[in-house]
């Protein structure tokens, strides 16, 4: 098997402040497979969009590495040459976009940046064809001039520009309307079964990450908790916080459903709760819970792994999920 | 017993454009309606039409009436003046925005921003209860009395939506308006707001009409839902039957679009385009070039009219008995 398109090893990136640390991300392994949708989900806070960050070096790394091809990436030269490969576009297409800028030049700056030689227009208008605009009609406005979903789109043609292998999503479509953000994942699957692209997703809407995404990790305050296929993460959840979130999903259904929500809010990254870090709000902990931090422990599905001491059977009370 | 609030024939307009056209609303005392509808529909705009909190240049017609419990004379919101309204909004009708970040004062503490709601529309009330009141909103909504010392950028995103809440009962109204109250909110966050929303209307017999674009928050609080699109309610109803037989293609389609846990992983081809320019409407049905099951018929107006019981949908084709599968695979070609 070939080299996955980038990998992390026990990454960390902490923020200091004058008086905490604050531990975004905080010893997490991944590996992101070319032509694969990864999806990262957790509650704000959780340390995703720093993950994210760290993996195109836009947060330098407290420990840790980040790699892309099999090889580390190491000074500006590698980092240079990955973000030629890797792209990444963001949650709000109205500030991501240069409002004095016409879509030709927004859609073209990754080529000038990056010192491409060639013919710049035939490569824009190949990018604008990907995301189902018009380049006659769309190549000359501004961005105050395109709704919200054409905004996302000349965004991604940004990213797209230079054909990377990799792109990676923050929140790509949670500030769109419902047959708007169709529309975008539409897109976004297209690219990747024309183009093999390998797609990053990080969201906090896990009905999505279910329905697009091949593997799933989910984090909780800097660490992932759970990590599987997306189908055995979100239908047959290991980690008792990841029971929680998809319990907390709002279904458009004719049933009722008794909810039982977490309790409480995800605790400060300063102040990191000893043993399990979701103990605190667990609603199955137990005796070593408070000291014990867990490692990542097979559980339930092949491949599946959980990060939650009812796993390790030395451990376990009989009742195991 | 009268609706608590009644909605005839609304319509606004802006610069001459119709943002509304002919919306019908009856809400009884401790019911939750839905509003769903993607944005620029009119959600927000009926919203702000009810409370006469629209900007300058929108003109709004029709009739709206209010009659809160304890009050004798029905309120005739369409005839009040600007001082008359002061005395509706926040006493009979409180309004919860989207940004809770946005509509709290940055250099007032939470605790005295509720205060001074009080102090409004209660001029003999005495510091001490005003006090009191203020803890007992607190441990209404879920938060501790003490985080009314604090300052809206000293409490999380959760914490300040409660505050919200709590400022949006401070005068004990009959009826709430939530506009988009979980949209910033994460899943957990948005489970712990909404199972407030329903304690409230539980202990309270508040009433509410909750504006959101996610059928999901949707179906999980409200009894029923109306539907809008392009200025008008399309489809109305129970929100179990609405969900389980929509009865307007929009309805339909939006339903189609939300992946459901569980259910088919495939994602539903998207709606193709987007909502009508009010400037320049369709001719007929306002969906029509939309949708997929467009006919003649449908350059002609729909009424919104009954199509099972207790359910209404503005579409010439309804009731639909199933959707026709043809139909839907030539509608995925369109899309795609």
């Amino acid at each position: 098997m070939s080299a996955p398109l980038m990998e992390v090893r026990d990454l960390s990136v902490h923020f200091r402040t004058r008086r905490a640390s604050a531990r975004a991300v905080d010893g997490v392994s991944l590996e992101w497979r070319r032509g694969e949708i990864l999806g990262v989900v957790g509650e704000s806070g959780c340390g995703k969009s720093t993950l994210a960050r760290a993996l195109l070096g836009l947060v330098a790394p407290t420990a840790g590495e980040v790699a892309s091809d099999g090889a580390s990436v190491n000074g500006k030269t590698a980092l240079r040459e990955l973000r030629r490969n890797v792209q990444m576009i963001f949650q709000d297409p109205y500030q991501t976009l240069n409002p004095r800028q016409r879509v030709a030049t927004i859609v073209a700056e990754p080529l000038r940046v990056q010192g491409v030689d060639g013919d710049h227009d035939a490569r824009v208008q190949r990018a604008m064809e990907d995301v189902g605009l018009d380049s006659g009609r769309f190549l000359d406005r501004y961005p105050h001039q395109l709704s919200g979903g054409q905004r996302q789109r000349v965004a991604i043609a940004a990213a797209l520009v230079l054909e990377p292998d990799g792109l990676i999503c923050d929140e790509p479509v949670s500030m769109l309307d419902v047959s708007v953000r169709a529309q975008i994942l539409q897109v976004l699957i297209e690219l990747r079964t024309r183009r093999d692209l390998a797609l990053l997703f990080i969201t906090h809407d896990l009905s999505l990450a279910w329905s697009l995404c091949d593997r799933l990790a989910v984090m909780y305050l800097g660490r992932i908790v759970e990590h599987g296929s997306a189908v055995d993460v979100i239908e047959r959840p290991q980690h008792p916080y990841t029971q929680a979130l998809v319990a907390a999903v709002p279904v458009p259904s004719a049933e009722a459903r008794i909810r039982e929500p977490l309790s409480g809010e995800l605790p400060d990254a300063t102040s990191v709760p000893s043993g399990c870090r979701f103990h605190p709000r667990c609603p199955r902990r137990f005796e070593p819970c408070d000291s014990v931090d867990p490692p990542l422990l097979a559980a339930g599905s092949d491949g599946q792994l959980a990060a939650c001491l009812l796993h390790d059977p030395k451990r376990a009370p009989d009742a195991v999920a | 017993m009268s609706a608590l609030l009644e909605i005839r024939d609304l319509h606004v307009t802006h610069a001459g454009r119709p943002i509304l056209d002919g919306v019908d609303l009856t809400l009884e005392r401790g019911e939750a309606v839905g509003l769903a509808g993607e944005s620029g529909c009119g959600k927000t705009t009926t919203a702000l039409a009810l409370m006469k909190l629209l900007p300058g240049g929108f003109e709004q017609t029709g009739t709206m009436t209010l009659r809160p419990p304890g009050v004798e004379e029905p309120i005739n919101v369409e005839r009040r003046t600007e001082a008359g309204m002061q005395v509706v909004r926040w006493r009979h009708v409180s309004l919860v925005f989207q940004g809770a970040m946005n509509s709290l004062d940055p250099v007032k503490r939470v605790d005295s921003q509720i205060a001074q709601a009080i102090y409004l529309h209660e001029r003999p009330a005495s510091a001490k209860d005003v006090g009191a009141r203020i803890g007992e909103l607190f441990t209404t909504v879920g938060l501790t009395p003490a985080l009314g010392r604090r300052y809206a950028h000293e409490l999380s995103g959760g914490q300040r939506q409660r505050v919200m809440i709590a400022l949006a009962l401070a005068c004990r109204p009959s009826l709430m308006i939530a506009d988009e109250p979980t949209t910033a909110l994460d899943v957990v966050m948005q489970a712990q707001i909404l199972e407030l929303l329903e304690r409230l209307r539980e202990q309270l017999g508040l009433a509410l009409i909750l504006i959101s674009h996610d059928l999901g928050v949707l179906s999980e609080t409200c009894d029923r839902i109306a539907v809008m699109y392009a200025g008008r309610i399309v489809e109305t109803g129970p929100v179990k039957e609405v969900f389980a037989a929509p009865q307007h293609p929009y309805t339909k389609r939006l339903l189609d679009s939300l992946p459901v846990i569980g259910g088919s992983r495939e994602l539903a081809a998207a709606i193709p385009g987007g909502p009508p320019d009010p400037g320049d409407l369709p001719q007929g049905c306002r969906f029509r070039p939309r949708c997929p099951y467009a006919a003649e018929q449908c350059l002609e107006d729909p009424a919104l009219r009954e199509v099972r019981p207790a359910q209404a949908a503005a579409c010439h084709f309804a009731p639909w008995a199933q959707w026709p599968a043809a139909h839907e695979a030539a509608a995925e070609g369109a899309a795609g």
